[in-house]
């Protein structure tokens, strides 16, 4: 059967058609969108291997360990290798257990502190409003490949850190990318 | 006469000018103070006066919510720490410390406790690299990478964890607040010493009008050892200039009351202007300055020395002059004033400029004020007779016949003594902040915001001496042994050592000779580099650092000019009566009996324990005995005039019964109502006896007539009210001192009233005598 020449301009509308509604479909996939992937994301542990780059290293210093998140606001991160050292913000404190001493900080009392908290709880609770307190939020790509860039709005804290990068795919954070204001970085990836 | 008055009034007018442009008013509290005896009671009052605690100005910002005040808390910071008032303002925040930061980090190997040769050998400083690498990597690398390059070893860290005060606020928002997160803090140095109440003044202004300027809608409480010296300064002259004016209203009113024509006013006035003027002159001649409590205590002058010329006035008759009456009582009027200059002179002989002041004033005022009334008065009125309505006061007639109120207060009296007696000496104020000016509510308030801040009060600290600044460095560097171990078994919450920051010339040497030179120390680093991820050049800032060290000259005090530290080590480390002394403040300790033992036992024995609550209550009740004394000398100079002058010891038992009653009971009223006594409170007895013993005399003089007997029943009332008057009003103040002064005064005047006119009346039989 020869088609109708006529049926092409309709072919090519439906096409078109659905082509804008799968764009309609990635502009949809904003802030809000990931906020809510995030806040639905099981709690739990994952694995995981950081790399600290710095000027004054020939390589990068490799350590790794686990990473768990339990609402609404608890995150612990326990290095086992090459050493153990425990990090476990709860509540208003950071602890930090090492070499058998365990020291506590009030999270109100420097305000490092307090946005290093911030982005780790707002990212991994879908938090935008925490987040917003303390950095300038800028989302990439898509559903399945997303950048969140965070840059402080603090000059106290921009000091030190210079952005925070963390990249998933869906609800899952896969990396997250410590830009210090020197130019070292330290990279985490979730295994 | 008009002539007479003209004259009098040019005189009076020329000698108030006199004073008002040369009368030099001072707050300074510690004239208040005992001289010192010992070297430990001197530095009390040393650092009570100027040191480092008195200097302190704590600030408490409050009323807005937390992001605001931590915003202001900065702001202040920053405009207090560039005021001329201030040497610094902190508030916790990091970046303050950043000039003192860079001094400690320039000399961390002079500071530094961990430095000896071994500390730079390879395998030290393998571990410290190793250390180093792990700090890196975690979540505070960001912070540690800073000092990284210059400082592997960690001296900068030793040097600061040294310095770490233990017991500071809690931060929010990186800067000091309470706990709850309702007052940020702020500790402000003021440069003016505590006790210079007027520049303390112009600090707080200055507080008030940069928060003003800066963050208005923020509240401000501040308070420390010059607030306090300002905050009573200002209250005093309130105090003085509203009551004093209060008193001078009532005695104005009943004075027209009594005599309804103003001439006896006025009259009766001039003795009381002439007394206090010429006695703040007299003060002022011999002192070189009046102190602010002194002219305050003018306003009880007052009191007493109005009672002569009413004494004076309401004892004319009828149609007599008098320059009459004045000879008519002119024995018992001197007797009044020689008994008052008496008690007086005691405090005159007094080793405390304040209460010297107070003698003189009472002293000179009451004379002038007696002399004006025998000689001035009845020469401005000359052959005139004064004419007033005299009012007659009820005799009571009954009361004094009947027998039982007088055996009443004798049986009180002795009750009350008995009581006195019993309850010794737990009734004597031992502390020395009874002597500050300061009302209660503000030094509650002060311990208050100190809880809420962490900061205990320094109650003990160590002095170490030396002959040189080296040598008191090296004496309070020797201690340290001691109290660290002390620290470590939980018996000394925390010390503060300046030695910490500024270590003796000897010890910064040794340090600086341990370093290895470049050489020696790139080889070793060469060798603890060995495995690890270093960068081989990456310590190369270390290497210069340690090189430019070794060639440093030792640090001193003027490596700290202009930061917080230096401000500390020119409070700590003073030069006393050609001593230096290093102070090393201690807080929490659980035995000081044996703290104090161990560090005599010290070898050097440089070092001694300063215990500043002990030292003040030895201080007081040595101040306490010479008050006692003095007032002791004074009554017995009293009995002894009053034996020569009545002629007969029976008169003067008549006399001086109803006022030691009066003394007695007045004691046992006020120790019942919860008062400690201090020393204004004998001072203010003191002032008891005089004006009781006057009403005594006027009381038991023995009167011609029953006309007599109502002027004086008259003039004694009028008396007694205007006393009253005055001193009531004075305890309505919130100065303690004031307070005492008043409301002492008042009941032993009343009593004193009372007590002679049932015990000291001449018996009838004796009334033509």
């Amino acid at each position: 059967m020869k088609m109708r020449p006529s049926s092409m301009p309709a072919l090519f509308i439906a096409l078109m058609a659905l082509l804008v509604a799968i764009t309609a479909h990635a502009d949809n996939f904003d802030l809000a969108r990931l906020m809510q992937l995030l806040t639905l994301s099981p709690e739990g542990e994952v694995a995981y291997t950081e790399k600290k780059y710095s000027s004054l290293l020939t390589e990068p210093v490799v350590s790794s360990g686990t990473l768990s998140y339990r609402r609404p606001d608890t995150v612990e991160k326990n290095m086992v290798s090459p050493r153990k050292e425990r990090f476990r913000i709860a509540g208003e404190e950071l602890i930090v257990a090492r070499k058998g001493i365990e020291n506590r900080y009030p999270l109100s009392s420097q305000p490092l502190l307090s946005a290093f908290a911030a982005s780790l709880r707002g990212v991994l609770g879908g938090d935008a409003e925490l987040l917003r307190q303390h950095y300038r939020l800028k989302l990439e790509g898509e559903e399945q490949a997303w950048r969140l860039e965070l840059t402080p709005l603090d000059d106290e804290i921009a000091r030190y850190v210079e952005r925070i990068a963390v990249s998933g795919r869906g609800g899952h954070v896969e990396q997250i990318e410590v830009r210090e204001s020197g130019g070292d970085r330290s990279v985490l990836q979730v295994r | 006469m008009l002539a007479r008055c003209a004259l009098a009034l040019i005189c009076f007018a020329a000698l108030a000018l006199f004073a008002a442009k040369t009368l030099r008013v001072e707050t300074d509290f510690s004239a208040f103070l005992p001289p010192s005896a010992t070297p430990e009671q001197r530095l009390l009052i040393s650092q009570l006066r100027d040191g480092l605690v008195s200097r302190l100005m704590l600030v408490a910002l409050h009323g807005a919510d937390e992001k605001t005040l931590a915003q202001a808390s900065r702001a202040l910071a920053e405009k207090l720490g560039h005021a001329a008032e201030f040497d610094y303002a902190l508030n916790g925040s990091l970046d303050q410390f950043a000039a003192q930061a860079e001094v400690l980090m320039r000399h961390r190997y002079a500071l530094s406790p961990q430095i000896n040769a071994p500390h730079f050998s390879a395998p030290a400083l393998h571990a410290a690299l190793v250390e180093q690498l792990d700090q890196l990597a975690s979540p505070f690398g960001v912070l540690s990478k800073a000092t990284l390059a210059r400082d592997p070893t960690g001296e900068f860290l030793a040097t600061l964890r040294q310095l770490d005060p233990g017991a500071m606020p809690a931060l929010r928002r990186g800067v000091w607040f309470s706990g709850d997160g309702k007052r940020a803090f702020l500790i402000a140095q003021t440069r003016a010493p505590g006790f210079d109440s007027l520049r303390q003044a112009e600090a707080i202004a200055k507080v008030h009008g940069a928060l003003a300027a800066l963050y208005p809608q923020v509240a401000v409480t501040l308070t420390g050892p010059g607030v306090f010296a300002a905050e009573s300064r200002r209250l005093i002259e309130s105090d003085a200039l509203r009551l004093s004016l209060c008193s001078a209203l009532v005695i104005l009113a009943m004075l027209l009351f009594v005599y309804r024509s103003a001439l006896p006013v006025v009259l009766v006035l001039t003795p009381v202007a002439f007394g206090l003027l010429i006695g703040v002159l007299v003060v002022q001649a011999l002192f070189g300055s009046v102190h602010a409590v002194t002219l305050g205590f003018s306003a009880t002058l007052i009191g007493e020395a109005v009672d002569y010329p009413n004494y004076l006035l309401l004892n004319t008759a009828r149609g007599e002059t008098a320059r009459r009456a004045a000879q008519r009582i002119g024995g018992t009027l001197l007797l009044a004033v020689l008994t008052t200059v008496a008690s007086a002179l005691a405090l005159t002989l007094s080793s405390f400029t304040g209460l010297a002041q107070l003698g003189v004033l009472t002293m000179v005022g009451v004379m002038v004020a007696g002399l004006t009334t025998h000689r001035l008065l009845p020469w401005l009125l000359g052959d005139r007779v004064l004419e007033f309505r005299r009012l007659d006061v009820p005799t009571g007639a009954n009361i004094a016949r009947a027998r039982w109120p007088g055996a009443i207060a004798a049986t009180a009296t002795l009750c009350g003594a008995l009581w006195l007696g019993y309850m010794h000496p737990a009734w004597w104020e031992t502390d020395l902040a009874s002597i500050s000016p300061v009302p209660p509510q503000m030094r509650e308030l002060d311990s208050q915001l100190r809880r809420e801040m962490g900061a205990p009060e320094v109650s003990f600290f160590v002095a170490s001496r030396g002959a040189s600044e080296a040598a008191a460095l090296q004496a309070g560097e020797e201690i340290l042994s001691v109290l660290q171990q002390w620290k470590q078994g939980g018996r000394i919450r925390s010390y503060d050592s300046p030695a910490w920051y500024l270590p003796a010339p000897a010890t910064q040497a040794a340090r600086l000779q341990a370093l290895p030179d470049t050489a020696a120390l790139q080889e070793n680093l060469l060798v603890a580099l060995r495995g690890l991820p270093f960068r081989p050049d990456a310590f190369t800032p270390f290497v210069q650092d340690i090189a430019a060290a070794r060639m440093e000259p030792p640090m001193n005090r003027a490596s700290y000019a202009g930061t917080p530290l230096g401000a500390k080590l020119n409070a700590l480390v003073i030069e006393l009566e050609g001593e230096w002394l290093v102070l090393t403040p201690l807080v929490g300790v659980n035995d000081p009996k044996l703290l104090a033992a161990e560090l005599a036992a010290m070898p050097a024995g440089k070092s001694s324990l300063v215990d500043l609550a002990q030292i003040s209550s030895q201080m007081v009740a040595g101040y306490r005995r010479e008050a006692l004394h003095q007032t002791g000398w004074g009554a017995l100079l009293i009995l002894l005039l009053l034996t020569v002058g009545l002629r007969s010891p029976r008169r003067t038992w008549r006399v001086t019964a109803p006022i030691a009653a009066a003394l007695v009971l007045t004691v046992t009223l006020l120790v019942a109502g919860g008062q400690r006594l201090g020393v204004f409170h004998l001072v203010a007895l003191l002032l008891v006896l005089g004006v009781g013993l006057n009403y005594a005399l006027f009381f038991e003089r023995p009167p011609a007539d029953a006309a007599e007997r109502a002027r004086t029943r008259l003039s004694l009332v009028v008396c007694s009210v205007s006393t009253v008057a005055t001193f009531g009003f004075l305890s309505l103040s919130a100065t303690p001192v004031l307070h005492a002064i008043g409301s002492t005064v008042a009941l032993g005047a009343l009593l004193s009233l009372i007590l002679s006119a049932l015990w000291a009346r001449p018996r009838i039989s004796e009334m033509h005598v």
